[in-house]
C-alpha cells in the first residue's frame, strides 16, 4: 500500500467517524439537515424494497439510465457525422456555423422549460434536453478532431488513391477518434447533469423525481440516497465509455502507445 | 474565399430563420408553441419595460448576475488557494484528493435539494449550486499549475539564493497564473449553467425563475426570450474571460 | 515512358498579401528509372518541386508532367515517402501497406501476396500486426517505403525520407534503398539536404540556389560511379572514403556554401 492510498483511506475513515459522531453520537447536526448513518441505511432499504416516490430505487434508476442512454445515443448519432462534415468541408462549416454559434451559448439546462412546454413532463422532453446537452460537445470535438489531423496523413491517403467512403471511414474518422471520445465524455457528463435537472423541474419517475419528492418531504436521508444513486450511475456509465474507448482504439493501448 | 464564407454564413442563418418563421406563421406548429422570431424579439423588448414574475427582464438578469458573482467568487476564493496548497503540500493532496474525487461524481445540480434545505431558496441555495459547479475547475487548475510547475524555475530561484517566501510570491504563484486563469474561464461557464439549473428549480427571482413562470403560463415567447438573454450573458462572460486569458498569455509570450 | 519533367516551372506563394517567389523558371527532366536527388539550402523550394510532382501543389506558371501527362492531383502512380513517415497509427503494418492496393481494387489474393512480398523485401517479417508507433523510426520508414513500393508506381517521390532518423539508422536505410533500387529500379526524385546521401544514392544531383529557387548546377554522378566502380564496395563508409566520392562531395559543399552565405550563418 502506498503512502497516498494509506492517507486517503485514513481520511475516509476519519470522515466516516466524524459523520457518526456529529449525527448519531452527539446530535450536533440534526437529522433534519443531514442524515445519520442509520437513517441513510433505513432510507436505502426503504427505497430498494418498498420503494419511494411511487417506485423502487431500481425502477427509478433504470428509468433515468434509459433516458440518458437514448438521448446520448441520438445526440452522437447526429452530432458526430455533423462534426465530421463541419471539420472536413469548409463550405459546410461556413453554412452551419452561424446557426451553431447562436445555439451554443445557451446552456443545455435553459432548454428545460421549452422542452416541458413542447413535450410535457414525460420522456420526450427529457430526451430533447439531453440531446441538446450532448449534441454540442460531440459536434465541436469531432470537428476539432478532423481539423487537427496532420496534413501529411491526408496527403498520404490521397497519394495512395483513397477515395470518398473509404477515406471517411478509414482515415478521417479514426484520426479524429481520440477527440471524438473527448467529446463523448463531455457529452455524457452533460447528459446526466441535464437529466437530473430536468427531472428535478418536473418528472413522473426517475432519480431526479426521488430527489424532488425527498426535498419536499424534508427527508435528507432519501436525498442522500438519490444523490448516491445518481453518482454511481454517472460513474458507471463513464467507466463503460472509457472501456469502449480502449476497445475502439486498440492502437492507443498497446505497449509503446501513448 | 472570405466573401464566399460570409455569403454561406448568411445563407445558413437566413435558412434557419426562414424555416423557423415558416413553421410558425403557416401554423404547421401552433404559434402558441413556436412563436415567430419577431414575436420573441418583441416579447423580449416588452419584458424590459413591463415586469413579469415580479420583475423586468433586466431586473431578473441583475439578480441572476448577483448570485452568479457571489457563487463564482466564493468558488475562486476557496478553490484557488486550496488547489495551490494541495499542489505544494503532498500531505494535503493525499488528504483532500479522495474526498474531492468522490464528490466530483455528484452532478452539481444534484446538490439542489440539500442546498434548498441548508440555505433556503432565496439567495443562499442558488449560490451553493453555483459554487458546486464552479469550484472543481478552480481547484483542479490551481492544483495542476502548482503541482506541475517547472522544477527548473524553482531550482533557478534557489540557485540565485531566493528565500522561500520570495520563491512563493515571485516564482511559484506567477508560474501558476495561466493555468488558474484557464480554470476560471471554464468554471465561469459551468457556474453560469448551474445557476440556470438552480433558478429553474429553487428560486423566486432570476432569469431561470422567469422562464419557469413563462412555462407555467404557456408563454413560449417569454421562455425563448429568457433563453436568448441567458445565451447572450453567458457569451459575454466567456468573451470577457477569454480576452483576459489571452491578454495574460500574450504578456507571458505563451500565445 | 515514365519520367518526370518540370517545364519552366515558377511558383509564387502569397502570404499576408505579399508574394514570395519560391521557384523561378525551373526546368528539369528525370529519365525513366533514373534516380535524381535535389539538394539545396532550406527554403530553396526543393520540397515544393516534389509536392508539385506528387500533385499536392501546382505551379503558378509552367507545367509538371509525369509519364508525359500533366499532373492534376495526387494519385497512386506517384507514390510519396514522407519525412515524418505519415503512417496511419490506427492501421497495422500490413494494413498500412495494403491500403493502396485495396484502392486499386485488386483481388484479395493479389493484395495479400503483394503485401507479403513487400513485407519480406523490406525486412518487416514478424511485424505484420504491429502498430506503427510500436516500431523504431527506421522500421517505420521501412513500412512507408514498402507502402510506396508495393504500388509499383511510375515514379517514387521521397521527401527527405531519412531526415528524421538517427545517423546509424540512416546509413542502414541508405544501403537498403540501394539494394531495393537494384532489385527493382524505379524513377526516383529524392529530396535531401545531406550531400553525402545525395552523392551516394543518386545518378544525378541537382543543386538549387537560395530563394528564389533556381537550378544552379546538375552533377552527373552515375558516370563517375561507373568509371570508378563504386559498386564494388558494399558499405556506405567504403564508398565515402573513395577519392572520387570525396572530390564530388567537396565540390557540392562548396557550391552550396556560396548559397548559404548571406542571411543564414
Amino acid at each position: 500500500m502506498t503512502r497516498r492510498t494509506g492517507v486517503g483511506l485514513g481520511t475516509i475513515v476519519v470522515l466516516a467517524l466524524a459523520w457518526y459522531v456529529l449525527t448519531t453520537l452527539t446530535g450536533a447536526i440534526s437529522g433534519g439537515r443531514f442524515p445519520s448513518p442509520q437513517e441513510l441505511w433505513l432510507a436505502l432499504r426503504q427505497a430498494l424494497t418498498t420503494g419511494y416516490a411511487d417506485a423502487t430505487l431500481l425502477v427509478h434508476a433504470l428509468h433515468s439510465l434509459r433516458l440518458v442512454v437514448s438521448g446520448f445515443l441520438v445526440a452522437i448519432a447526429v452530432g458526430v457525422p455533423l462534426g465530421l462534415l463541419m471539420g472536413w468541408s469548409r463550405r459546410a462549416e461556413a453554412l452551419i456555423n452561424p446557426v451553431f454559434l447562436l445555439i451554443r451559448p445557451i446552456p443545455p439546462l435553459a432548454w428545460i422549460p421549452l422542452a416541458i412546454l413542447w413535450l410535457g413532463l414525460g420522456d420526450g422532453a427529457k430526451i430533447m434536453v439531453i440531446f441538446f446537452a450532448a449534441f454540442v460537445p460531440s459536434v465541436i470535438n469531432t470537428a476539432t478532431g478532423v481539423r487537427n489531423i496532420e496534413p501529411a496523413m491526408i496527403e498520404a491517403a490521397q497519394m495512395l488513391g483513397t477515395r470518398r467512403v473509404r477515406f471517411v471511414l478509414e482515415v478521417l474518422f479514426p484520426a479524429a477518434l481520440p477527440m471524438i471520445f473527448t467529446g463523448l465524455r463531455l457529452s455524457l457528463q452533460a447528459s446526466w447533469t441535464t437529466l437530473v435537472a430536468a427531472e428535478l423541474v418536473g418528472a413522473l419517475a426517475g432519480l431526479g423525481r426521488v430527489l424532488n419528492v425527498a426535498q419536499q418531504d424534508i427527508f435528507p436521508a432519501m436525498i442522500l440516497v438519490g444523490m448516491l444513486a445518481v453518482s454511481i450511475l454517472g460513474w458507471g456509465t463513464t467507466r463503460i465509455l472509457a472501456m469502449a474507448e480502449g476497445r475502439v482504439m486498440p492502437w492507443l493501448n498497446v505497449e509503446g502507445g501513448r | 474565399m472570405a466573401v464566399e464564407r460570409l455569403l454561406l454564413g448568411i445563407a445558413g442563418f437566413s435558412a434557419f430563420v426562414c424555416v423557423w418563421s415558416a413553421l410558425s406563421v403557416t401554423g404547421a406548429v401552433p404559434r402558441q408553441f413556436l412563436p415567430a422570431p419577431w414575436d420573441v424579439v418583441s416579447r423580449a423588448l416588452a419584458l424590459t419595460a413591463q415586469p413579469f414574475a415580479g420583475s423586468t427582464l433586466q431586473g431578473h438578469l441583475a439578480s441572476s448576475l448577483q448570485r452568479f458573482c457571489y457563487g463564482y467568487l466564493l468558488a475562486a476564493a476557496i478553490g484557488i488557494p486550496l488547489g495551490l496548497a494541495m499542489g505544494w503540500y503532498r500531505w494535503l493532496d493525499n488528504v483532500v484528493s479522495p474526498i474531492f474525487d468522490g464528490l466530483r461524481f455528484v452532478a452539481p445540480i444534484a446538490w439542489v435539494p440539500f442546498a434548498a434545505l441548508w440555505f433556503g431558496t432565496g439567495i443562499g441555495g442558488p449560490i451553493m449550486i453555483i459554487f458546486s459547479g464552479a469550484f472543481p475547475p478552480c481547484l483542479i487548475n490551481a492544483y495542476r499549475g502548482a503541482r506541475f510547475v517547472d522544477r527548473r524555475l524553482i531550482e533557478a530561484a534557489q540557485m540565485l539564493g531566493t528565500g522561500s517566501f520570495r520563491t512563493l510570491t515571485e516564482v511559484l504563484l506567477p508560474a501558476c497564473v495561466p493555468s488558474i486563469v484557464a480554470g476560471l474561464r471554464v468554471s465561469a461557464g459551468l457556474g453560469w449553467q448551474s445557476l440556470i439549473g438552480a433558478e429553474l428549480i429553487v428560486a423566486s427571482a432570476g432569469v431561470g425563475y422567469m422562464m419557469v413562470q413563462g412555462q407555467s403560463n404557456v408563454s413560449t415567447p417569454t421562455v425563448m426570450a429568457g433563453m436568448i438573454a441567458i445565451g447572450i450573458v453567458g457569451f459575454l462572460i466567456d468573451v470577457l474571460l477569454r480576452q483576459t486569458e489571452s491578454m495574460i498569455n500574450r504578456r507571458r509570450g505563451l500565445a | 515512358m515514365s519520367g518526370i519533367s518540370f517545364e519552366n516551372v515558377t511558383r509564387v506563394f502569397t502570404r499576408d498579401g505579399k508574394d514570395f517567389l519560391t521557384l523561378d523558371d525551373v526546368s528539369l527532366s528525370v529519365a525513366e528509372k533514373e534516380f535524381v536527388a535535389i539538394v539545396g539550402p532550406s527554403g530553396c523550394g526543393k520540397t515544393t518541386c516534389l509536392r508539385m510532382a506528387a500533385g499536392f501543389d501546382a505551379p503558378t506558371r509552367g507545367a509538371v508532367r509525369v509519364g508525359g501527362e500533366t499532373v492534376a492531383g495526387p494519385g497512386p502512380d506517384r507514390a510519396v515517402v514522407f519525412q515524418q513517415f505519415a503512417l496511419f497509427p490506427w492501421k497495422s503494418v500490413a494494413d498500412n501497406i495494403a491500403l493502396g492496393l485495396r484502392n486499386k481494387r485488386l483481388s484479395r489474393g493479389e493484395i495479400d501476396a503483394k503485401t507479403a512480398d513487400a513485407i519480406k523485401l523490406m525486412g518487416l517479417a514478424g511485424y505484420e500486426t504491429a502498430f506503427p508507433h510500436q516500431l523504431s523510426g527506421g522500421m517505420q520508414q521501412r513500412v512507408a517505403i514498402a507502402r510506396a513500393y508495393v504500388l509499383e508506381p511510375q515514379v517514387l517521390l521521397m521527401d527527405e525520407p531519412f531526415g528524421a532518423l538517427d545517423a546509424q539508422t540512416r546509413v542502414v536505410m541508405q544501403e537498403e534503398l540501394v539494394r531495393i533500387a537494384r532489385l527493382n529500379p524505379r524513377t526516383v526524385l529524392f529530396i535531401t539536404h545531406a550531400v553525402e546521401e545525395a552523392v551516394y544514392l543518386a545518378d544525378r544531383v541537382v543543386i538549387m540556389t537560395r530563394r528564389p529557387g533556381r537550378i544552379k548546377e546538375i552533377i552527373d554522378v552515375a558516370s563517375i560511379r561507373r568509371t570508378q566502380a563504386w559498386d564494388r564496395h558494399a558499405n556506405v563508409e567504403d564508398v565515402m572514403d573513395l577519392e572520387s566520392f570525396v572530390h564530388l562531395r567537396s565540390h557540392i559543399w562548396r557550391s552550396l556554401r556560396e548559397e548559404k552565405g548571406g542571411s543564414e550563418r
